[in-house]
């Protein structure tokens, strides 16, 4: 029984610290800058979209979730065709290389992101594509390609090797034992190593500062809006903030699920 | 084999042709490797000459970015705020992630237990440019919420991030917020895929839960932490998004990382890129060799 009371505080303590930042955030959204600037924090108000309204129809905002669109989904696109088959030849085909490549691809993640940018913008500009869609592709490319190499290694790790060895007695190619036998089996762990480095590549936001002044992405837009003149629109910030952080939540149960199925697997 | 084979697809047929370890790992490797390499090599070429964005042309100057970093005391105050950063916020997220981890292990079991890893993972789910934005919303003198309780008991309020003692702090709360709080899911699932008889023998040993953890639980997950640990210095390295968005490195420079100064001097203000170079060689060399070397050990360690 006191356990069960202590378990209950501890509950609502966390739930409070974790989730009451984003809700207050949410809740002022819906909120005029009078209601915002009440002395007495107010849960009673009248509600309007009014914030959502004027940033949806910031030409800014929209520029930058069309390009943030398309620049992820080309990256990720990009590293789901080119990192998952490397995944499993490196399981498979290459395993001598393995802990080599696995190494180099870690060792990307250590180059700090403004050391990537600065020659970045010089080469870019050499080669006439700087602040393009194309160049951040590319640049994130390098994120995408590398963190599904890393998260899709242990996925197909879990693959058994017996069901693969019967299908190529069966006659399948090597492409077919990938494609039919073990893509199938380590989807599920797949889904979600690929919505991490979305995450990632979604909310990124100093190489595409770097990279673009016309071309750029939502995580730019929202951040540049504390910096707009003299009074800070703080309905439109917390308006803008929800928005951005709207698609990595959508997938926050699929992700927990693959943090399960990670964790059941590695033991 | 492939002809006979009615399954065979034309790429199935081109796939086997060229060997698919080769076409496999072939165009993914070479395309890591191109994106890899030019800005290394960019970066260093850069850092030998004086490029700006100010003045058309440039020539080689050899050391003298180098050697003006020896007396720029911008930058030593950029190296020292960076480590403070490191050591707070891998430190800071680590004990979070351990004791909430052993916290919600023995008090909260069954759906209430998945509910609340739920809510702890979305923080770190966060743009760091959304994270940044609701907490200064919420430090904000003026109408910050975090002003009211103190208001309410007389204290007036604090300006957390525009004090040069507590704006790093401030923003490495955040940092914790988002990470110490991920982990502690991680450190979680760790607890639960332990075996539960060397748990039970050492309860009848240790006097108390927190002794069964420290002597028993911890170290046979040792290989686990250390991982996190080295996932998290890397990961600290990334400060730049959070830290450009709530403070940009202010007030003064008080927050003001390396990446935030190599930042300020080649992109932002001055556009005195060779120098931004320079400075983001040795952020590289310090980082690949720091994390090199901790990566072969903890390697070591965890066996």
């Amino acid at each position: 029984m006191k356990r069960g009371l202590g378990g209950a505080v501890i509950v609502v303590v966390l739930l409070f610290a974790t989730l009451f930042p984003v809700l207050w955030t949410l809740l002022s959204s819906f909120k005029t800058l009078k209601d915002i600037v009440t002395p007495v924090p107010t849960l009673l108000f009248q509600p309007t979209w009014q914030n959502y309204a004027d940033v949806l129809a910031t030409p800014s905002v929209q520029h930058g979730l069309t390009n943030s669109a398309i620049v992820v989904g080309c990256s990720l696109g990009v590293g789901m065709l080119l990192g998952v088959p490397a995944a499993y030849a490196l399981v498979r085909h290459a395993p001598q290389l393995k802990s080599d490549v696995l190494f180099y691809v870690l060792s990307l993640r250590f180059m700090p992101p403004v050391a990537i940018a600065i020659p970045f913008i010089v080469i870019y500009t050499d080669l006439g594509i700087n602040d393009t869609r194309f160049s951040l592709i590319l640049t994130y490319c390098l994120t995408t390609i590398s963190t599904i190499i890393w998260l899709g290694v242990p996925a197909f790790e879990q693959v058994p090797r017996e069901i693969e060895e019967a299908a190529s007695l069966e006659g399948y190619t090597e492409f077919e034992v990938f494609r039919k036998v073990a893509l199938p089996v380590a989807i599920p762990s797949l889904i979600g190593a690929i919505l991490f480095t979305f995450v990632i590549v979604w909310n990124e936001l100093l190489i595409a500062l770097s990279l673009t002044s016309q071309n750029f992405t939502l995580p730019v837009v929202a951040a540049s809006f504390t910096t707009m003149g003299m009074e800070v629109p703080w309905g439109i910030i917390n308006a803008s903030t929800i928005l951005l952080a709207l698609p990595p939540f959508l997938f926050i149960g699929v992700i927990m699920r693959f943090l399960n199925r990670f964790f059941r697997a590695a033991h | 084999m492939n002809a006979a084979n009615p399954r065979a697809e034309p790429f199935g047929k081109l796939w086997s042709h060229v060997g698919f370890a080769r076409l496999a790992l072939g165009p993914p490797l070479a395309l890591l490797v191109l994106m890899s390499l030019p800005p290394t090599i960019g970066a260093l070429l850069l850092a030998f000459r004086n490029v700006s964005l100010m003045s058309p042309g440039s020539r080689w100057v050899g050391f003298a970015n180098f050697a003006r970093m020896l007396t720029d005391r911008r930058l030593h105050n950029a190296l020292r705020i960076s480590l403070v950063w490191e050591v707070v916020t891998v430190a800071g997220a680590v004990a979070v992630a351990v004791l909430l981890g052993v916290l919600i292990f023995e008090t909260v079991k069954g759906r209430a237990r998945d509910v609340i890893c739920l809510a702890l993972i979305l923080p770190i789910l966060l743009p760091r440019v959304s994270a940044g934005l609701i907490w200064r919303f919420m430090y904000s003198p003026l109408m910050g919420i975090m002003k009211y309780p103190l208001q309410l008991v007389g204290v007036p309020p604090v300006e957390y991030l525009s004090q040069p003692g507590t704006a790093l702090y401030a923003v490495a709360v955040v940092d914790i917020w988002q990470w110490g709080l991920f982990f502690a899911v991680i450190m979680l699932k760790l607890l639960e895929t332990l075996p539960a008889s060397p748990l039970e023998a050492a309860r009848l040993d240790y006097a108390s839960t927190w002794g069964v953890h420290w002597f028993v639980s911890l170290p046979m997950l040792r290989p686990a932490l250390i991982t996190m640990l080295f996932v998290k210095a890397v990961e600290s390295l990334r400060s730049f998004d959070l830290i450009y968005t709530m403070t940009n490195g202010g007030p003064g420079i008080a927050t003001e990382t390396l990446d935030l100064y190599a930042y300020q001097t080649g992109i932002g203000m001055s556009g005195r890129i060779s120098y931004a170079a320079a400075m983001s060689v040795l952020l590289l060399i310090l980082s690949t060799l720091a994390f090199s070397v901790l990566w072969k050990r903890s390697q070591r360690w965890s066996e």
